[in-house]
């Protein structure tokens, strides 16, 4: 048994190893993202419409504004939708945030391929901060229910 | 029968006095984690409000049935049976409000939640079945593997709720996606669910000596709890997918909660949970047999330490074995997955398994042959051979049935149970590390004696 708990320790400190390598301490940098809210989009024109809201039909795409210009512009940023089982639906970067400044800020989220609409349930955003291409802080976060309905 | 013939012993309160104690300290972080979510608003109020009471219920049902089998009258037996039915019955009512009703199958309906328990219990009872008969020459009651699989579903799943709910919103919430937050819930996992997985299996080893020989039975004890987990576990995923995939049609929703039944009561019903938990259980179950209290403790910390492992290392590192959807040989990798991160684990297991049963066996054969010797008139020297094999033991009661019918099958496999169980004591008594007095094996003696009389009547 000793043995075995030898090795039970090896698995868990190896664990621990990779932990710390992707995430490293002292990384953060009191930087703060501002979302603007997130709103109805319109995929075919690019563009949001109507006032935020944090639910939507199943079948309504959304997007959300954020305000890169508020981060400095040389800081490497991205930004992910992920459903309510963890996975990522879209997202816009890793790019310096005066880059994604000058687009229209928007962060979409699609629906996975092959369903009629969006998975129900809750949906966040997370702003993220990158270094050398892997994420390292999360700058900010919000959520927002897709509804059962369609 | 045990208990009766037994004395006062200074061991036996005292590991019953932990056992409290670490009821009451299991009970107090419930408490303390409570509280703590309603103060930090992350786990729904509900949790809190019905699965304390389950907890409670659930254990207080454990102290009543347990005590109905220690040495009560049969008015008194039949009342505690009574009770411990009864709150058992109600601490699953308030988890399912927790579980069921609120967290998943609000969303799919109950219908969805009837058919998915009525799918998973088949295949969790063959589990169990498979299970029970590892051990082959005594094999554990049916009431105490049912308790460890009661302790899987309800209690350790209501226990690991809040505790990974809390961890996730303190921890979780600060990390960025990718391997250091797969870590961080494969961490989250590993350690609470088998913790508290492993309660169950500590609590039966320190409560019921009698019934807890050695590391086969550990093993049995843990992967029942494990079996039990896991079918909760399958339940609320299957309930789950159903309702998120519900929308873009029934066979969809059908296909989801179809290929969780089968990754979890098919593929994943020993590679899994069993796995894992039956580690924790062979570490108490070598632990049973170790004297001094450092190398005990040190067994069972082991068997923990390579339980938890292995869940992190299934939870952390899986998806790094690649798996394509689209491709046609997606089937076979996710079996070849199974067998890759779990299989070594499971074999760990079989392999103490097996060395226990070597053991045990050759115990069991020795301890016979020395009471056949003895001329006690318990075990005679033919039935020596007979009792040390299953299958001889198995050929001796058809072989009784074709003679006298099923009463002669049943009346002589209880004196075979009896017989080993009598072995088994001497056993324990010749290692000193029982803690029952002469008497009890006098007691045992009797009870064979008289087995042997009605076996011999017509």
């Amino acid at each position: 048994m000793l043995v075995l708990g030898a090795a039970g320790l090896l698995i868990l400190a190896l664990g621990l190893t990779v932990f710390l390598r992707f995430a490293p301490l002292g990384q953060r940098t009191g930087l703060v993202a501002h979302v603007v809210g997130v709103y109805a989009y319109d995929p075919s024109r690019r563009e949001v419409w109507g006032p935020p809201a944090t639910r939507f039909p199943r079948t309504r795409p959304f997007a959300a504004r954020v305000s890169w210009a508020s981060l400095p512009s040389q800081v490497v940023v991205g930004a992910t939708w992920y459903d309510s089982l963890q996975e990522p639906t879209g997202g816009v970067g890793p790019a310096p945030a005066g880059r994604l400044a000058a687009s229209n800020g928007l962060v979409p989220e699609h629906a996975p391929s092959g369903l009629r609409g969006n998975l129900p349930g809750t949906y966040t955003l997370l702003v993220l901060r990158y270094v050398g291409g892997q994420p390292v802080e999360i700058l900010a976060r919000t959520t927002v229910i897709v509804e059962r309905s369609p | 029968m045990i208990a009766r013939a037994a004395y006062a012993h200074r061991w036996r309160p005292s590991r019953y006095w932990l056992a409290a104690l670490i009821g009451g300290a299991l009970f107090a972080v419930l408490v303390a984690s409570s509280v703590l979510s309603i103060v930090l608003d992350s786990i729904p109020h509900r949790a809190s409000l019905f699965g304390l009471p389950a907890i409670g219920l659930m254990a207080a049902a454990t102290i009543f049935g347990a005590r109905a089998f220690r040495g009560r009258g049969a008015t008194l037996r039949g009342r505690d049976l009574m009770v411990a039915a009864v709150l058992f019955g109600l601490g699953i009512c308030s988890w399912l409000l927790v579980l069921d009703i609120f967290t998943f199958t609000q969303a799919a309906g109950p219908e969805v939640a009837a058919v998915s328990t009525l799918a998973c219990l088949p295949t969790t009872a063959i589990g169990l079945l498979v299970v029970r008969r590892l051990d082959r020459n005594e094999k554990e009651p049916w009431r105490l593997v049912l308790v460890a699989t009661a302790w899987g579903a309800i209690v350790a799943t209501s226990l690991v709720i809040w505790a990974e709910t809390l961890w996730d919103a303190q921890l979780g919430a600060r990390l960025v996606p990718g391997p250091a937050l797969d870590a961080s819930s494969a961490f989250s996992a590993g350690i609470f669910e088998e913790l508290a997985k492993g309660v169950a299996v500590v609590l039966l080893y320190l409560t019921m000596r009698d019934e807890f020989d050695d590391v086969i039975d550990g093993i049995v004890y843990g992967a029942a709890v494990g079996l039990g987990f896991n079918l909760m576990e399958s339940i609320a995923y299957m309930t789950h997918l159903y309702a998120l995939y519900r929308p873009e049609g029934a066979s969809l929703a059908f296909a989801a909660a179809a290929g969780q039944w089968y990754q979890r009561q098919v593929l994943g019903l020993f590679l899994g949970h069993a796995t894992y938990t039956a580690l924790v259980g062979a570490g108490v179950g070598v632990a049973r047999q170790l004297r001094s209290l450092p190398q005990r403790l040190l067994a069972i910390a082991s068997g923990f330490l390579i339980a938890i492992a292995g869940h992190f290392a299934w939870d952390a590192w899986a998806q790094l074995f690649p798996v394509s959807p689209t491709s046609p040989l997606a089937v076979a990798e996710v079996h070849l997955r199974t067998l890759v991160m779990v299989g070594p684990f499971t074999a760990v297991v079989l392999l103490l398994l097996a060395q226990g049963l070597r053991v045990e066996g050759m115990a069991l054969a020795r301890q016979l042959e020395l009471e056949a010797e003895a001329g006690q008139g318990t075990v005679l020297a033919s039935e020596v051979r007979v009792l040390t094999s299953p299958w001889r033991r198995l050929g001796a009661r058809l072989a009784a049935m074709a003679r006298g019918g099923p009463l002669a099958y049943v009346r002589l496999s209880r004196l075979q149970t009896a017989q080993i169980h009598l072995a088994m004591e001497r056993w324990h008594r010749e290692r000193q590390e029982t803690d029952l007095l002469p008497a009890a094996e006098e007691e045992l003696r009797r009870r064979v004696r008289e087995l042997r009389a009605a076996t011999t009547s017509p």
